[in-house]
């Protein structure tokens, strides 16, 4: 559809293909195709086959040059990220000290509410302490978020391996939170996953009044099967209610449907961060991150408080705007 | 103006013969270069960054979406030259529709132009082979502008080597509700009868005239089992509805018909069935989304597609300024992941043997 739509103005269309002739394909697939096959036919082994042999061997030479450089290039690349990022967490270092945390966010003018990471079990979770290092990476994010101020903060973790002992990991996320805060400093942590009880601390009691619930930070776990599949389940529930004349698929509108996911699997989140060296969405919920701000470190491989620091840093100069 | 002039200018010394052939060439070579490795089966494309580049460089905005617009014509060549199989561009939000009226209604104007001129070029557009489909909110298309689309569509219809999906009044969640809601509908219509040569009625017919008298005390009993169907269960509804449609003997015909039940099972709704209501049904798994204008949201554009084994891209330029030399380096490095990844399989498999 190669239209040069500038000067288009005041041409007739057989202007306008006279305009675009050297931009197409040699030969129509479609008309011509049969008739260039019969051609050829004829004229057994001729130097057309040559020459394409040729062409052909070309472009695959080419294609191992561009492929050889381009992968020293990408090399370099990850080496140069890999060498700024050091020596940037050398430099600002967290010292485990909530009050650096505070001060690298301070100057911020906005920030998430609702913060949503992607984790990757290690191997694939075949090395004996893959779950232990995941359950760490957790809780230092959880630190980072409750000293910078951020109380909701989700964890996709495809396999829901977290989910399986979510008392331990409340354990263990809770002892780290007190090494950071100190015993008695320690934000309350509430564990939550999409249908499951919630982990509270043990000496937690429902809050009197509505406010008292405000400080502390919550987590959610999510896995793959809060996707996808969540809405398959939702599906169902509709179905059924719509065989038992309960409700009628006119009924069903975005409003119902964002209404049920977000009270069921987990609200929107305001910002995404990913830890793999490539925004990859490993069956993230998909109707939950239709605003979300995507923030990747290009190349990075580890979960880093750099990476955390600039993607609040990213989140708080983008500008918003929903459809204009 | 100095971006228009720039751009005259780079026109000109593109068309001296000498440069345009050289330049021809490369590119040619680019593409076949580029065809030996894997290509992506479905690309996606969020054109961002009209406005801002029309800001920028002070011209006026419909003047920016008209260059991007030209952007678009570049982009979709290359990939059809590649052997990309399906295009997806984000042409219009609903919620553009917020936007000022001048501006949508400038829009508008130009999607009926340009249609305009795709339908004067229809056999040109065949040389791609490329098929147009409108993804989106149909109702929502002004009435002008209706037909343009239309006739666009009837066109390149019979094309089947590629596809250009434009989605036009379209939002993602708009497409997962339309999903949802048509996968409810189609299990919660009634299952059809599978065609047979016998008739139900022919069978009770005969069964009545061949038992008149044990009918009638059934009925009473008949009465009590079937109360409000919305108190029970499906499969009680499937009975009682059969039972008072034919009040001939409850228990032979609640067997018999045991295997055709009215709804089909909500329990067999799957990813796939969702998945076939989507407008992108029938075209392969995305592989590659890419946005410009450096804004890291996927902005209600492909999310249930977006799901997994898709490369991501934000890109710095705004999208007028798109090209062969913005696309390449993500097509280098999507094929570079790929081989990555094979590899890694691959060296996986070797290491478990």
């Amino acid at each position: 559809m190669p239209f040069q739509t500038k000067d288009t103005g005041g041409m007739n269309p057989r202007e306008r293909e006279e305009l675009l002739k050297p931009y197409l394909p040699a030969a129509p697939r479609l008309h011509e195709a049969s008739i260039k096959r019969k051609q050829h036919s004829n004229k057994t082994a001729s130097g057309l086959g040559v020459r394409n042999v040729l062409k052909k061997q070309l472009y695959a030479l080419s294609f191992a040059l561009i492929h050889a450089i381009f992968s020293v290039y990408i090399r370099i690349r990850i080496a140069c990220h890999a060498v700024y990022l050091r020596i940037v967490s050398v430099l600002y270092h967290h010292h485990h000290t909530p009050e650096y945390i505070q001060r690298d966010v301070s100057g911020l003018s906005r920030k998430p509410k609702h913060l949503s990471v992607i984790l990757n079990l290690e191997e694939g979770g075949k090395r004996v302490d893959a779950k232990e290092k995941l359950i760490s990476e957790v809780a230092d994010i959880a630190a980072w978020c409750a000293s910078a101020g951020i109380q909701m903060l989700s964890v996709y973790e495809r396999t829901g391996i977290l989910k399986d002992e979510m008392q331990q990991s409340h354990r263990e996320i809770s002892a780290k939170l007190r090494n950071w805060f100190g015993k008695y400093q320690a934000p309350d942590l509430h564990l939550h996953s999409p249908n499951m009880e919630v982990v509270h601390p043990s000496y937690y009691s429902a809050p009197a009044h509505k406010g008292a619930a405000e400080y502390g930070i919550a987590i959610m776990l999510v896995a793959e099967d809060d996707g996808r599949e969540s809405m398959v389940d939702l599906s169902k529930v509709l179905t059924v209610m719509a065989q038992k004349n309960k409700l009628s698929p006119a009924d069903i509108t975005a409003d119902v449907i964002d209404n049920e996911l977000t009270s069921s699997v987990m609200a929107e989140p305001d910002l995404l961060i990913s830890f793999a060296p490539y925004v990859d969405l490993q069956g993230y919920p998909p109707w939950q991150i239709r605003l979300t701000e995507i923030y990747c470190e290009q190349d990075n491989q580890s979960v880093e408080y750099q990476v955390f620091v600039n993607a609040l840093r990213k989140y708080a100069q983008a500008t918003f705007k929903l459809g204009k | 103006m100095s971006i228009k002039a720039d751009a005259n200018v780079q026109r000109w010394i593109a068309t001296l013969p000498p440069i345009s052939w050289a330049l021809r060439q490369a590119r040619e070579m680019l593409i076949g270069t580029l065809r030996q490795g894997p290509i992506p089966q479905h690309v996606a494309f969020e054109m961002d960054g009209n406005r801002r580049f029309a800001k920028n460089n002070h011209i006026e905005t419909i003047e920016g979406h008209n260059m991007g617009f030209e952007a678009l014509a570049k982009v979709l060549e290359v990939c059809y030259k590649c052997g990309v199989k399906v295009v997806t561009v984000y042409a219009f939000s609903i919620e553009n529709f917020n936007r000022p009226k001048s501006e949508v209604s400038g829009l508008m104007k130009m999607a009926k132009l340009k249609l305009e001129q795709l339908c004067q070029h229809g056999e040109l557009l065949d040389r791609y082979g490329a098929g147009i489909r409108v993804l989106g909110e149909r109702d929502m298309i002004p009435d002008d502008v209706l037909p343009f689309v239309d006739r666009a569509i009837e066109m390149t219809k019979h094309n089947t080597d590629a596809v250009l999906n434009i989605c036009f009044p379209y939002t993602s969640r708009a497409e997962m509700t339309a999903a949802i809601k048509a996968t409810v509908d189609e299990f919660s219509m009634p299952a059809e009868p599978a065609a047979t040569p016998f008739s139900q009625a022919r069978i009770t017919e005969t069964i009545r005239s061949k038992q008149p008298k044990r009918a009638e005390p059934s009925l009473p009993t008949l009465r009590e089992d079937s109360p409000d169907p919305a108190a029970k269960s499906d499969v009680d509804d499937s009975v009682s509805s059969t039972t008072t449609l034919n009040p001939g003997s409850p228990q032979t015909e609640a067997k018999g018909k045991g295997k055709a039940m009215p709804f089909k099972d909500a329990e067999s709704i799957t990813v796939d069935s969702i998945n076939s209501h989507m407008y992108t049904a029938d075209c392969p798994p995305l592989d590659i989304f890419i946005r410009t204008s450096n804004v890291m949201r996927l902005s209600d554009f492909m999310l249930w597609q977006c799901h997994e084994d898709t490369h991501i891209f934000f890109l710095k330029c705004f999208w007028p300024e798109m090209d062969l030399w913005h696309f390449i380096p993500v097509l280098l490095e999507w094929q570079w992941r790929q081989k990555k990844e094979r590899e890694g399989r691959s060296g996986r498999r070797l290491k478990t043997e």
